[in-house]
């Protein structure tokens, strides 16, 4: 990948939980991490994925589209009535997914350049002007592809877009920093702070992570930092873990806290990348978030009264 | 507590939780309780002492004809007062209620009987009272209503796109007349000059332009002198029938046993004795003057939409101020007084016989529009505490009269926009916004005064109105440009209208070689539907001041009193007539023209063979056919293709009204406000290139077709504004719906998104926008159980309604509209 040219999976408008204001939203593809929780499986991956939704698809006896097109002959009528597709044969090339009538067959990620992303997130800058929006970069995790991420940031600057960053972190120091030149705002994530705890959950080590986020808030005092912790039933759901991530975070002024309840919205999507879900079963306790919010207000508290 | 897994707008929690409203407001709920939900009967008094009159005036100048019935009615009709309510004045008896207009619909009440049993907006009336009907009053009109007259002057080419029936009753659903069942459309008065003045005064005026009168002028003496000779007796009828309620209010106040309740029928009789004659010296006066003449217009005709309240918030706050200043106001006793207003208003139902009207206006509709906000005449921030005071009522009290519409502009205070935020998340749909930065600079270009402009009213469902330089428009065209794209498809014919011609022969779709040629056909189709448009909407206007007049309006009018001509004339010296026509299924057209155009042309995914196969067969057996047309670039999505087409479409149609506007002096404009009829309106056409199944309804206004807008709610503001032709001035309202899920906009960032949406929105001088705030599950469960959700309130055109008053089509058109939720 070049730097004037990234893989995207989706771009999303009216964006208003995900920093200040009306934002869009634009996912790229890849990430180091394996969190068993993720809601957006169909962006682990760097390269684009095909994705069956059995929801959408007509039927084999009503369309078979798929199959009179596939230039491998790889799939078949299952006996459900859909369709299978052999893995063997499958050469990637995604055609199918062009002549799906109801995209039920559907590729995540395309590959997109700087210009058409930000022509794509000034179509609703009208709404950024007056919300203080503006465009988020997201992920999976965004500094994977870490020059297009700074390209495209550079050049929201140069539109004047506000932008802002969602990241795990987990990134080379420098490429981090590289963005930060071109933020408002900075959105990253704690998810845990023993480090144990951390490779169990997401598959890697949060040494890096934690680093960073001390060396950024130091290196960059006046950006705008929002940490959070993504609240996950039978990993973080505790008061001691919230505390402790708490206490980590560095006290000063230009940094909030907020706590995200964990959701299974992103559960389908297991199923259409034929992925099983590691997370089935579980959710969050009836009334501990009203207990950790209290930790996250006075946290808050905190951190704006240091001057 | 609540069944769902989501957050709820705070009109849903009390539903869901029964939380009882009602403390503080113990009188209001009392008069609501006593005909709430209830099926409203019909009031005949009207028609009988009107008919009564007209029946001994043939021959006479018809505004005088009006004058002496409506001063017959003045005097003859029952008068009430509502027991409990603090104001006086109804058209008719105690109850949810509506009134007979027979000069508009009298040569058709055969069917009075059945009104009870129909699905939309029911009315119950006596067999007595329906024999008194058919006895004295329908038959004098027959021969002589606005509809047969109409109905006989369409020419068989018109009559053939217009009507289903050879009485003119039913609609063909194509190029439909809106005129027969309204005297007229939406409309504001000066309420100001009537608080101001009172009807001694505005008698005085007519009497001294009477006088000025040259008496040896033949044309003077027989063009001018019965209209001012009608305003001298408007004005006295209207005094008269305001004093009968001082009497009544006297008359009750000696049988009155609590002593609280006869002080207060004292001092209303006293307050009737001088309301409306003289000048208003208090907020109480003020509301029971303005109440007279809203009622007294009621009676006068039936203007579409009721007259509106035009701009409550000016007009009542020096009355206002100055009482609370005094001690002898409370801001909750206002408060009180206009809610007492709001529930009176509550039990007039503008009632329609005509099925067609009927269609259009589901859910018991009216439309006495109260506007708030806005500028001052010189364009300085017009709002005030009487504003914070209306959506505070709103908000604590959400019934569905009077509409509330609130006037944004680029100065708006943020504690305006705020509170509007606010009571627009209770969920009940108030206030409607209309945005001052796109009407002010059109009507100022289509030639009004800047002052005038910027003092204007919102009227009826979405539109704006200068009381005293505009003049009344006819009921509209509604264009069906659906159906345009369905005789395209079929060389001229309608599936449901078989093998008649409707529009034109453009050729077998099939053999059509490129987009060019495609759209050339859909030109031709739209084109000839303008065309028959312009010519009915001709013959509507250059019949209407045969049939009706409108003393009351006129003697109101600047214009109409300087220059001695009724308000119903079509040419008044001085004069603009801002009328339009209406465009129906806008957001289908566009799809479909879109989806041809990439998906057979330029894609060549499918062939024009496949897609009328499908489309002829309702897509059964053709489900890939159907999904590929739903996957076209479309309206709504911030996409330039499809916008790109939907601004060549409104070019179109603002082309031909620029010609033919300036040929006829009047305007005649493109508008996208279906009411709740683009419902009705889908059921005649079949299924569509865009992937819409057959009869199922059209896009709504300037909303994108059902399900279409999956970029979000900004995305559907964008499109608006990138459609739009806004160097060209043949243009009207546009109404634009959003749906937003609670949880959107919880909480105060909630409340700051709305606002910033509301921002951008006037920014991008987007003319209307209303919000329904409300999650799907609610809508479906209130259809399950109608019983436990009476008081949910939705948005529905240019109105809130109740939900459960809703048919079914219409109800699952609003569960169908989408919900916006990004998280």
């Amino acid at each position: 990948m070049s730097a004037n040219e990234g893989i995207v999976f989706n771009i999303q408008n009216f964006s208003v939980h995900d920093g200040t204001g009306i934002r869009t939203i634009v996912f790229l593809k890849g990430c180091p991490l394996r969190c068993a929780w993720c809601s957006n499986p169909e962006s682990q991956l760097m390269k684009p994925q095909l994705a069956f939704n059995p929801m959408k698809c007509l039927t084999t006896e009503k369309c078979t589209r798929c199959m009179d097109n596939c230039p491998q002959d790889a799939i078949s009528p299952s006996p459900d009535g859909l369709i299978a597709i052999d893995p063997e044969a499958c050469i990637h090339c995604h055609t199918c997914a062009e002549h799906c009538a109801a995209n039920a067959l559907n590729v995540y990620g395309k590959t997109m350049t700087v210009k058409e992303v930000i022509r794509e997130v000034e179509k609703e800058a009208a709404f950024y002007a007056r919300s203080g929006g503006g465009m988020t970069l997201s992920g999976g995790e965004a500094l994977s592809q870490p020059d297009f991420s700074l390209a495209l940031l550079k050049e929201a600057k140069r539109h004047r877009i506000k932008t802002a960053i969602e990241t795990c972190a987990y990134a080379r120091y420098d490429d981090l920093k590289a963005v930060c030149e071109y933020l408002d705002e900075l959105i990253v994530d704690i998810k845990a702070v023993d480090d144990e705890k951390h490779k169990k959950g997401t598959g890697v080590s949060n040494q890096r992570i934690l680093e960073n986020i001390k060396c950024v808030a130091a290196e960059f005092p006046d950006l705008r930092i929002l940490i959070r912790t993504p609240v996950i039933p039978g990993f973080n759901d505790t008061e001691e873990e919230i505390r402790a991530i708490v206490d980590f975070i560095p006290v000063q002024p230009s940094i909030a806290y907020e706590l995200l309840p964990y959701h299974r919205m992103g559960q389908p999507k297991y199923a259409y990348l034929g992925m099983e879900f590691p997370y089935e079963g579980k959710a969050l306790e009836e009334g501990i978030m009203d207990r950790l919010r209290i930790i996250e207000s006075e946290a808050n508290q905190r951190f704006k009264q240091k001057q | 507590m609540t069944t769902f897994d989501c957050c709820l707008s705070p009109q849903e929690a009390r539903i869901a939780n029964s939380i009882d409203t009602r403390a503080g407001r113990e009188r209001i709920y009392e008069i609501l309780d006593s005909f709430h939900m209830t099926t409203p009967f019909i009031d005949i008094e009207r028609a009988r002492y009107f008919t009564e009159s007209m029946k001994a005036t043939e021959g006479q100048p018809l505004v005088l004809r009006w004058a002496k019935a409506l001063k017959n009615c003045a005097e003859k009709m029952t008068v009430y007062i509502t027991p409990g309510s603090l104001i006086a004045g109804r058209a008719g008896k105690q109850g949810r209620y509506g009134i007979l207009y027979p000069e508009i619909d009298g040569d058709f009440y055969s069917t009075l009987g059945e009104l009870d049993k129909r699905e939309k907006s029911p009315f119950k009336i006596t067999d007595e009272e329906v024999n008194i009907v058919l006895t004295e009053i329908a038959p004098y009109w027959k021969g002589k209503t606005y509809h047969e007259h109409l109905n006989g002057a369409m020419p068989d080419d018109l009559r053939g796109v217009t009507y289903d029936d050879d009485m003119g009753l039913k609609s063909k659903f194509v190029v439909s007349e809106t005129s027969s069942y309204r005297s007229a459309l939406q409309w504001v008065h000066d309420y100001d000059k009537v608080l101001k003045r009172g009807f001694k005064d505005i008698k005085r005026e007519a009497e001294e332009r009477m006088a000025e009168l040259d008496a040896e002028s033949p044309v003077q003496t027989w063009e001018k002198r019965p209209f001012y000779e009608a305003m001298i007796m408007i004005c006295d009828a209207i005094m008269l029938w305001a004093r009968r309620h001082a009497d009544l209010a006297r008359e009750m106040a000696g049988k009155e046993t609590d002593k609280i309740r006869k002080a207060e029928l004292l001092a209303m009789a006293d307050r009737c004795e001088r309301m409306p004659a003289e000048p208003a010296k208090d907020f109480r006066d003020a509301i029971q003057s303005q109440w007279f003449v809203q009622m007294f217009s009621r009676i006068e005709q039936k203007a579409s939409a009721i007259i509106s309240n035009g701009r409550m918030d000016q007009y009542l706050f020096p009355y206002y101020e100055q009482d609370l200043e005094a001690g002898i106001l409370t801001r909750e006793q206002a408060k009180e007084l206009l809610e007492m207003m709001w529930v009176e208003m509550a039990q007039f139902i503008d009632l329609y016989i005509n099925p067609t009207g009927n269609e259009f206006n589901e859910g018991y509709a009216h439309w006495e529009a109260v506007t708030i906000g806005g500028q001052t005449p010189q364009g300085e921030d017009a709002t005030n505490e009487l504003s914070y005071l209306f959506l505070e009522s709103k908000r604590e009290f959400p019934l569905n009269y009077p509409d509330l519409a609130a006037r944004i502009h680029s100065c708006s205070p943020e504690r305006f926009l705020a509170e509007i935020a606010e009571t627009i998340k209770d969920g009940s749909g108030f206030p409607k916004l209309i945005n001052d930065e796109e009407v002010v600079p059109l009507y100022t270009a289509k030639g009004a005064p800047y002052d005038q402009a910027m003092d204007y009213s919102v009227s009826g469902c979405t539109e704006a109105r200068m009381p005293n330089i505009e003049t009344y428009t006819s009921g509209c065209v509604y264009v069906n440009f659906a159906t345009a794209m369905e005789m395209t498809m079929h060389n001229g014919r309608m599936l449901k209208y078989g093998d008649q011609v409707v529009g034109l022969e453009t050729g077998d779709v099939t053999k059509m070689e490129s987009w060019d040629e495609f759209y050339d056909a859909y030109i031709k189709q739209h084109n000839n539907l303008l065309v028959k448009a312009f010519r009915q909407q001709y013959i509507v206007d250059s019949l209407r001041p045969e049939h009706f007049a409108t003393p009351l309006a006129s003697v109101l009018h600047d214009l109409c009193m300087k220059e001695g001509l009724d308000l119903q004339n079509q040419f008044i010296p001085g004069g603009l007539e801002y009328s339009y026509f209406e465009f129906l299924g806008y957001g289908t057209v566009v799809d479909c023209l879109a989806a041809i155009k990439k998906v057979v042309f330029e894609d060549k995914k499918l062939t024009m063979d496949e897609v009328l196969k499908a489309i002829s067969a309702n897509f059964e057996g053709y489900e890939d056919v159907r999904e590929i047309l739903r996957s076209a670039p479309s309206y709504g999505n911030n996409d330039p293709y499809a916008d790109a087409i939907a601004k060549e479409i409104d070019a179109v149609c603002q082309r031909y009204a620029q010609k033919y506007s300036e040929e006829r002096g009047v305007n005649l404009d493109v508008r996208y406000v279906p009411i709740t009829s683009h419902v009705p309106f889908g059921k005649v056409v079949s299924a569509l290139p865009n992937g819409r199944e057959a009869w199922t309804a059209l896009s709504d206004g300037s909303s994108a077709s059902h399900g279409a807008d999956h970029m979000g709610p900004t995305a559907v503001l964008m499109s608006n504004y990138h459609s739009k032709n806004r160097g060209m001035k043949n243009r009207a309202s546009r109404l634009l719906n959003v749906k937003l899920s609670p949880k959107v906009v919880e909480g105060e960032a909630g409340t700051q998104k709305i606002v910033d949406m509301i921002r951008t929105w006037c920014d991008l001088h987007l003319w209307h926008i209303q919000f329904n705030i409300i999650n799907k599950q609610t809508l479906l469960a209130a259809q399950k159980d109608p019983d436990k959700y009476r008081s949910l309130l939705v948005r529905i055109a240019g109105y809130s309604a109740y939900f459960c008053d809703l048919s079914r089509d219409l109800q699952n058109d609003i569960i169908n509209r989408t919900e916006h939720e990004q998280m």
